[in-house]
């Protein structure tokens, strides 16, 4: 991680804030640091990835949505994080700021989502947005083409305890019930298996009719 | 409230069945009620995924033949040894209502359609449910043939996985 004074340097060049004989000396030292020079890289990469997938004249799909869960997550970072204030600051300049670094974070995750739907023929399933409530999961996007598929990662779920039972179903249809805002599911032969009925705070309960009727 | 109403579901759904049971044939909508229009129907399976035998449950069953070499499209993205179905749901997707899809008592999938999408397909909102808690909500296009992989949490030695597959012949 390059120090303060030096990265301030890097972000005046990229701006194209350093008078002349300020950028030959930063330009030489480009030259003489290999490090430096990564950092220009990686940095004119980004910003290069950014525009290409977040043209001016492109309406962002899904914005109100993408929109509020930056601002929720912003808002989340700016409760743990000590307030930051910056005037007229460079645009690579606020990268220093965690909040708007970690937004940013978000947004190029997200192209890494939309990426690979843009891409995809229509002949495969697309992913076009995700949101997981739980903060500690981190949702992946992407098609894998050797396997044919799409594939949602969801990374940072708890695992389910090693002597839980999963009970599994075999089911072949269903039956809607909207005077009991409820679903009977059937087994192969028509037969109730499992009914679900959603509870005052719209959450799923199951009540699997073998086993308890 | 739920104490209250759900009594009366299970009585209802058991009368309603009972009724039903005779006809040993699957009925889409309640008795009396035209079956209600679709959007297309899909696959799901609760997969369980594993290097160990051992933890298998002793409901995991082989994958059949078709959906065509869904075990081996697994395996690319999921490299364990062992895939067992724990559970599978074929369901109608209904045009007007909220589907569920609920291959296992512990991870499901409520699934709403958007209608047709262009160039074929559904377009799907999805909330993959773990008990009471939503693990993930998406919009997505769902296409004949070309399954969507939901990973789940970990368990015992291994993993449980979600396949959502549109049907073709639908």
């Amino acid at each position: 991680m390059k120090t303060p004074p030096e990265d301030h340097d890097l972000i005046r060049w990229m701006d194209g804030e350093m008078n002349e004989p300020e950028r030959a000396a930063f330009e030489k030292r480009l030259e003489t640091e290999p490090d430096l020079k990564v950092m220009v890289q990686s940095f004119e990469k980004v910003g290069t990835e950014l525009r290409a997938q977040f043209p001016k004249e492109r309406e962002l799909p899904y914005a109100d949505f993408f929109n509020s869960q930056i601002q929720v997550r912003m808002a989340q970072m700016e409760g743990e994080q000590e307030p930051a204030t910056v005037a007229k600051a460079s645009w690579m300049e606020m990268f220093r700021l965690p909040w708007l670094a970690a937004a940013a974070a978000i947004v190029v995750a997200m192209v890494a989502v939309l990426k690979p739907s843009a891409q995809m023929s229509s002949d495969v399933t697309q992913v076009l947005s995700t949101y997981a409530p739980n903060p500690d999961v981190v949702v992946r996007g992407y098609e894998d083409a050797e396997a044919q598929a799409t594939v949602l990662m969801l990374d940072g779920l708890p695992d389910l305890p090693p002597d839980q039972k999963i009970v599994g179903y075999d089911v072949h249809g269903s039956r809607p019930d909207k005077a009991m805002a409820s679903v009977t599911l059937l087994d192969e032969k028509g037969r109730p298996l499992v009914v679900l009925a959603k509870d005052s705070r719209d959450q799923p309960r199951l009540w699997d009719l073998h086993s308890r009727g | 409230m739920k104490t209250r109403v759900l009594p009366w579901l299970i009585a209802a759904s058991l009368l309603i069945g009972l009724s039903e049971t005779g006809a040993q044939t699957p009925a889409p909508a309640a008795s009396g009620d035209k079956p209600p229009a679709t959007d297309g129907q899909v696959w799901g399976a609760l997969i369980y995924a594993t290097d160990d035998a051992e933890t298998i449950p002793d409901n995991g069953k082989t994958f059949p033949k078709e959906p065509a070499d869904l075990e081996g499209r697994l395996r690319k993205v999921f490299d364990h040894k062992y895939l067992r179905i724990v559970g599978q749901h074929t369901q109608d997707i209904l045009r007007e209502y909220e589907s569920w899809v609920v291959p296992s008592r512990d991870l499901f999938l409520k699934v709403d359609s958007n209608g047709p999408a262009a160039g074929g397909g559904i377009h799907l909102h999805l909330q993959f449910w773990q008990g009471e808690q939503v693990l993930v909500k998406s919009d997505a296009v769902l296409r004949a043939d070309s399954p969507l992989f939901i990973s789940g949490p970990k368990w015992r030695d291994g993993q449980l996985i979600f396949v959502l597959m549109l049907k073709a012949e639908h």
